[in-house]
């Protein structure tokens, strides 16, 4: 058996006296992708900004590559978190920063890289990404799809073991979201571990090893995609597929 | 700006009273103020020379410096001393606090020994013996015989001195009205704000004497000798250094040096002056106002936002007892400056941390101006931090990027980007309330300004000529704060 990359053990976090996540127990293997949907305001986002401790747990335990993420100090922590590559829905790019300089900042400053290599490595990214020719451009001036493509090859800059994708394509145009999923099943297939929280119920079909169906702080149902969608467990699931796939 | 001034050294004083009271007493029981002045080697003279010609300033050699029978005076006693004379120059009411908090030696400004201020300073026996005159405009000549004739018109006299205290008391149905200095007065005289000015005897002659368009007549105030005399004011139970200024003092008034040697001398600097009195001349004097000005801007805004940066993450701070406390502390503190006026801290910063450490006045001003405007920047960052988007700080720590890079590399940038209009103005701000230290006799464009108007005994045009000055220096600095600006906004 292999070892779990990420392991939550008896995961909760209150925010005041709301329990947006209550006592959650999953792994994460490597070379997996795990793909969490469920009802907005379920906790998805709070999950797994837990997972690299932008969001201190109240209580529980997030272990990432055997070592237990809640005891190590802020220093540990930064180190660690770096290599768990992160996206946002509104990709949060540097505006003030070109593209490049984006790409380029991190790996500069936490992992003192040199300007040549940096910038080496960060056009290998945006070819990977089809942007290569956007190096110069600042953020303002790219679409959604291309901004979004840019925040993940930023991310992959620090060469991090696992990705967080939090809901990618829900600011895009539809037109663009096409772009997006696909530069991230090309990350899938070259083995790329992944824990993506998204609605494009087609992604999570062809693309998940897991679905994790999350809602009212739990993870409801752990399943294959196929069993999810062919055949839920839980009422809560099933409700929420009957409505999402009228 | 009278009243305003008044509260000021008021409140100074409060504050430095407490802290001198214990100090003050240590010293009379063991007077040793003559051996400091010998140890130092020079003996620091405060004056306010805007009072011809007792004190005045003068181009000599090229250099303006503070010249009159006053200055003569000083130099006799430091000389009888051994020491070598420095002269400090600030406004007529911050002398006696300067003297008190140890930031002169001695007070030499014609300055009458009154039973009032003998309770707070030591005098001197009196060096000369005057008297005082009323000045007024020539065209009301004969309208005018002494103080008595201007019964439902206003007199001014300088705020503090003897001459305003005893107009009031002798005087009735005359309005008095108090202003710093004397070249404001006349200014008031000849746009008929005022009908009189009243001044000491020797003043008036060299007012009368240079302006053609002013007279004088006698006062007729019944004074005592105390206050028609002028003698040299030390701190108080500085016995020893009293009496070896005594010796030169009464050697002064033996010799009837004053009348033979330096009212004479005074008079020679006097005609210099006036000879001419084109805004011109006086590049010079304006050129290094400007100097002032702009390095005590420059500087304080430098100091000013470094204070300002480390402030507001002190306001931010989270997490821990001593983050609170932090938080508090900072958060008191920009409360606190903001609630008090500039002024009254310029004074405090020279006059009160003056009893610790002895800090020029230019020093003192940069300081107070920088922890006045670090509490003001302080806010526009703070604004600026909270207006950048949490989702940068998100993205820069999901890289493994630490608190202080993310602000360094992420945030900040993005915030002086949006506070670079604030900051900006309160650059500009800054090149005008600057002028504030003049009270403390920096010599910036304000206080330049005065001095040029008491040498030409001309009350506007200098006025003119630093409104021009000042609106060349904030408009070229708005346009250079502009261009930034637009390469900033390169999208
Ligand atoms: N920083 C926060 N402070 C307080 N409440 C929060 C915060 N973040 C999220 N919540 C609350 O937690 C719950 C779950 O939110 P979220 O994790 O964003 O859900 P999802 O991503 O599934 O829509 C919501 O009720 C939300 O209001
Ligand atoms: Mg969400």
């Amino acid at each position: 058996m292999t070892k779990p990359i990420i392991e939550v053990k008896d995961l909760a976090k209150n925010f005041g006296d709301n329990q947006v996540l209550k006592n959650i127990s999953e792994q994460v293997n490597p070379g997996q992708v795990i793909v969490v949907i469920g009802p907005s305001g379920g906790g998805k986002s709070t999950f797994l900004r837990c997972l690299n401790l932008l969001e201190t747990p109240t209580s529980g335990e997030v272990d990432f590559d055997g070592q237990n993420l809640t005891t190590l100090d802020t220093k540990k922590v930064n180190t660690l978190r770096e290599q768990m590559g992160m996206v946002f829905q509104n990709f949060n790019l540097f505006p003030n920063m070109t593209v490049l300089e984006n790409i380029k900042l991190a790996p500069m400053k936490v992992k003192n890289i040199s300007d040549a290599d940096a910038t080496k490595r960060a056009h290998e990214l945006l070819q990977q990404v089809n942007l290569d020719d956007h190096a110069d451009a600042f953020p303002t001036s790219l679409s959604g799809g291309q901004a979004q493509r840019v925040a993940i090859a930023r991310a992959l800059a620090m060469d991090p073991k696992v990705m967080l994708f939090d809901e990618p394509t829900s600011a895009l145009d539809p037109e663009m979201v096409g772009e997006v999923l696909n530069v991230m099943q090309d990350l899938a297939q070259q083995g790329m571990t992944m824990v993506v929280v998204t609605h494009e119920m087609g992604f999570a079909k062809s693309v998940a090893d897991r679905v994790w169906f999350m809602a009212d702080g739990y993870i409801q149902e752990n399943n294959t995609p196929e069993e999810f969608f062919s055949n839920p467990q839980t009422e809560r699931a099933q409700d929420f597929l009957s409505k999402i796939l009228m | 700006m009278k009243n305003k001034l008044i509260m000021a050294i008021a409140l100074v004083m409060a504050l430095v009273a407490g802290w001198t009271a214990t100090t003050t007493t240590a010293q009379a029981a063991t007077d040793d103020s003559l051996a400091q002045v010998q140890k130092s080697g020079k003996l620091v003279m405060g004056t306010s020379p805007d009072y011809p010609p007792y004190e005045f300033q003068a181009t000599v050699h090229g250099k303006s410096q503070v010249v009159g029978m006053d200055v003569a005076v000083g130099k006799k006693i430091a000389k009888d001393l051994g020491v070598k004379l420095v002269v400090k120059s600030m406004s007529f009411d911050s002398l006696l606090v300067a003297l008190q908090t140890g930031k002169v030696d001695m007070v030499i400004s014609g300055m009458n020994p009154t039973p009032a201020r003998r309770k707070n300073v030591d005098f001197t026996h009196t060096y000369y013996q005057g008297g005082y005159s009323i000045v007024i405009n020539k065209s009301d000549k004969g309208i005018y015989k002494d103080k008595d004739s201007f019964v439902g018109k206003t007199i001014g006299a300088q705020t503090g001195s003897t001459m305003y205290t005893e107009s009031k008391k002798q005087t009735s149905g005359t309005t008095v009205k108090g202003m710093t200095s004397v070249s404001d007065l006349i200014l008031g005289l000849q746009s008929h704000k005022l009908q009189g000015v009243a001044m000491e005897k020797p003043s008036a002659q060299a007012y009368v004497a240079n302006n053609k368009e002013l007279a004088m007549i006698p006062s007729n105030f019944d004074l005592s000798a105390s206050d028609t005399s002028a003698s040299v004011a030390f701190a108080k139970g500085s016995t020893s250094l009293v009496a070896a200024a005594n010796k030169s003092v009464d050697q002064i008034r033996k010799q009837n040096l004053v009348n033979k040697t330096y009212l004479p001398a005074a008079g020679k600097y006097l005609k210099t002056n006036t000879v001419n009195t084109s805004m011109l001349h006086y590049w010079k004097a304006f050129l290094k106002g400007i100097e002032y000005t702009l390095i005590i801007t420059v500087c304080s805004v430098f100091f000013g936002f470094i204070l300002g940066v480390l402030l507001s993450l002190a306001r931010m701070a989270q997490g821990g007892v001593f983050a609170t406390a932090l938080r508090w502390l900072a958060t008191a503190y920009v409360e606190f400056i903001r609630g008090t006026p500039m002024m009254v801290q310029v004074m405090f910063v020279y006059f009160g941390l003056g009893l610790i450490v002895n800090l020029p006045a230019l020093t003192s001003g940069i300081i107070a101006i920088s922890l006045n405007s670090g509490a003001y920047i302080a806010e526009y960052i703070r604004g600026g931090i909270n207006s950048v988007d949490k989702g940068q700080t998100e993205a820069a720590r999901s890289l493994g990027m630490t608190k202080g890079y993310t602000l360094r590399y992420v945030v900040l940038p993005q915030a002086l980007k949006n506070i670079w209009p604030s900051l900006g103005n309160e650059f500009i701000t800054l090149i005008k309330d600057s002028s504030i230290v003049s009270i403390i006799g920096v010599s910036e464009l304000i206080f330049q300004s005065n001095i040029v108007r008491s040498d030409t005994y001309r009350g506007v045009a200098p006025i003119a000529v630093i409104m021009v000055l000042y609106f060349i220096m904030t408009f070229t600095a708005s346009r250079i704060l502009n261009h930034f600006e637009r390469k900033m906004q390169h999208d």
